[in-house]
């Protein structure tokens, strides 16, 4: 038997029927990809009533007479009040104040962190990066291959000694010391090396040439590199900053591990606790869910090209 | 003037050049523009990775460590929750290694087909990759919540899964096939692997679009012109050039998923009875629940050889001399 060959037309078919196939089946994976996010939006904005019903409805738009209507969706932002607390308070500036842990306390922590952090990355990395980059050194290579080599180390293994080393240094009493220090050191130390290659990477594609002139009219090198590098690798720096501040607000056990006091937590050990508080209140939950991926979600839609230009272009892997 | 110009050939950069002219500051410049960097990392990569080992081999008594040879290692290595463990982790892995993998390079060859929409649907992708594992964790769960859950109709459907029925926090594993390997899973760990996809995707499929990018159109036209089939073109063409991509990706996920906690720790804390307790949660239980340091340190150094395994493969695999000149 012999197969029958394609005709012409039954290519053109095929041309034109393409694009439609492979948009509806990128849609289709996308929805599935999108559907616990979905899910959870739509539990943050139940009223508890709704949230604990048996069997659970998608969307609390049901009459008495159990028909979806419009006009009946009970959407309310309770869970969200109660994530939030806000309380009137009449000497602050809008009249009220966040009660609630996470808005009091953990975020205010974590923006911190992320922010000490990140900023420390951004000049630590700027630095390296171009020595690195322009210098020709000895044990430059071997240097280099090790910091890629610690990009992959995960942070997993090193705490029990990093919470040996947080027991031992709250108990060397050095004065001004703190324990937020540590963590934004340990939160470094773990962002630096893969900031380091990324920035690496930009300037690399800087030409020298630029440089050569500000040295010929009486710059420093430090000067080209704040004069001349910097501005001109601000996507890498930007996207080195943005990788770190995303990680270090989603960073979960070392913050839990190393922080003893309650006040000094970070936001992921905020949602860690709630599972614990509010095992009934799933809607609290979910908002709570949202509000604090919400941010860097947003972060990275804003950002998303210098993201995928550094990953794509500094990674590691590739 | 002649070992000026002999300077200059022999190290054509400018910036070099400089360091040979100027005093002992900027002779040794390199080192100071690397000194924070290497001062940062040596604190905290360094010194707690040889601090890990030293720990390995001490035991707690009262305020005082005492070095007990290997004994850390022989205890953890002969417990019944290590054997144990390394099957829930082997059985994690495979299958999360297979399911993001598998759904990573569909995702990426639809997207290689230059749609006017692939820029949406890469941004939109990506957003799990951007949420925490904490979080992820917990979005999961609320999913699954039994009689509540928004997914606990259908889990609990008699019809579509004989003979009760679904719970994924609290149904155990069947009976293994194998005695003392935990395989067939509980359907915890299918959740858990399917958590853990979520997130791992994004990622993977971003790095096998690049990689696809870069194979060139004309190879697969003349092979579809000499009658290749598509999916031989996939096969014998595209997948053996990619072939390096894959395998970093691979040790990628293997890294992340060995090394990743958040996400058992919020979903199913490794249960339920121990059915996804996988070597990252074995050692945070052991070191932080028991707090047996000495025994924990043994296995992050175990841990931690997997890990440095991985790394020397990766960085053989993915072009290293190319990126570090």
């Amino acid at each position: 038997m012999q197969a029958r060959l394609p005709s012409p037309q039954d290519y053109a078919t095929r041309r034109r029927l393409r694009p439609w196939l492979t948009n509806g089946a990128m849609i289709a994976i996308v929805a599935l990809l999108m559907l616990p996010i979905a899910l959870t939006l739509s539990t943050s904005f139940k009223r508890e009533q709704d949230v604990l019903r048996r069997p659970p409805v998608l969307l609390p738009c049901d009459g008495p007479d159990g028909q979806f209507r419009l006009s009946q969706c009970r959407f309310d932002i309770e869970g969200y009040e109660r994530v939030i607390a806000p309380r009137p308070d009449v000497s602050s500036l809008l009249g009220f104040r966040l009660t609630g842990r996470m808005f009091s306390t953990y975020v205010p922590n974590t923006l911190l962190y992320a922010l000490a952090s990140s900023g420390l990355v951004f000049v630590m990395s700027g630095l390296a990066g171009y020595a690195f980059s322009r210098y020709r050194f000895r044990g430059r290579r071997a240097l280099m291959v090790a910091i890629l080599a610690i990009t992959g180390i995960p942070l997993l293994t090193n705490l029990l000694a990093l919470y040996q080393m947080a027991v031992d240094l709250r108990k060397a009493g050095i004065p001004g010391y703190d324990e937020r220090m540590f963590i934004i050191a340990v939160y470094i130390g773990f962002q630096l090396p893969f900031s380091v290659w990324i920035v690496k990477g930009f300037f690399d594609t800087i030409p020298r040439e630029l440089e050569e002139a500000a040295f010929i009219d009486g710059c420093t090198p430090i000067g080209a590199l704040w004069r001349i590098v910097v501005p001109l690798a601000m996507p890498g720096l930007l996207a080195a900053f943005l990788l770190c501040f995303v990680n270090v607000w989603n960073e979960f056990i070392a913050g839990y591990l190393l922080i003893t006091k309650r006040e000094l937590r970070t936001v992921m050990f905020g949602m860690y606790d709630f599972l614990s508080q509010n095992i009934i209140n799933y809607q609290v939950v979910a908002a709570a869910c949202v509000l604090i991926a919400a941010p860097v979600v947003i972060l990275f839609l804003l950002t998303r090209r210098t993201f995928f230009q550094a990953m794509t272009e500094g990674a590691v892997k590739g | 003037m002649a070992t000026q110009a002999q300077t200059a050939s022999t190290s054509p950069r400018s910036a070099s050049k400089r360091i040979r002219q100027g005093g002992f500051f900027s002779q040794t410049l390199p080192f100071w523009l690397l000194l924070p960097m290497l001062l940062v990392i040596a604190a905290i990569q360094f010194y707690p990775g040889f601090y890990s080992i030293w720990l390995s081999f001490q035991e707690r008594q009262g305020a005082v460590w005492n070095f007990v040879g290997l004994r850390n290692f022989e205890r953890i290595f002969g417990s019944a929750a290590f054997r144990e463990s390394i099957g829930h982790t082997a059985v994690f892995l495979v299958g999360y290694v297979v399911v993001t993998m598998a759904a990573s390079l569909v995702i990426a060859l639809l997207l290689n087909r230059k749609l006017k929409l692939s820029g949406v649907y890469i941004s939109l992708i990506f957003i799990p990759w951007v949420i925490a594992d904490v979080i992820a964790g917990l979005v999961f769960g609320l999913l699954v919540v039994p009689d509540y859950g928004l997914l606990s109709p259908i889990l609990s459907n008699p019809a579509l899964f004989p003979p009760n029925g679904l719970s994924i926090p609290s149904d155990p594993a069947p009976r293994p096939w194998i005695s003392g390997f935990p395989f067939p899973p509980a359907p915890a760990m299918y959740y858990l692997i399917l958590a853990t996809a979520w997130r791992a995707l994004p990622f993977v499929t971003l790095l096998i679009l690049a990689a696809l990018k870069t194979v060139p159109h004309e190879i697969i036209e003349s092979a579809r012109i000499d009658g290749a089939s598509s999916f031989q073109a996939l096969r014998f063409i595209t997948l053996p050039l990619i072939l390096p991509t894959l395998v970093v990706a691979l040790f990628n996920l293997i890294l992340g998923g060995m090394n990743g906690i958040g996400l058992v720790f919020t979903l199913t804390r490794g249960g339920p009875g121990t059915a996804t307790e996988v070597l990252s949660f074995l050692l945070y239980t052991i070191g932080f629940g028991r707090l047996e340091f000495g025994r924990a340190a043994a296995l992050s150094v175990f841990i931690a050889i997997i890990n440095l395994t991985l790394i020397i493969l990766t960085l053989r695999v993915s072009r290293t001399e190319e990126r570090t000149a």
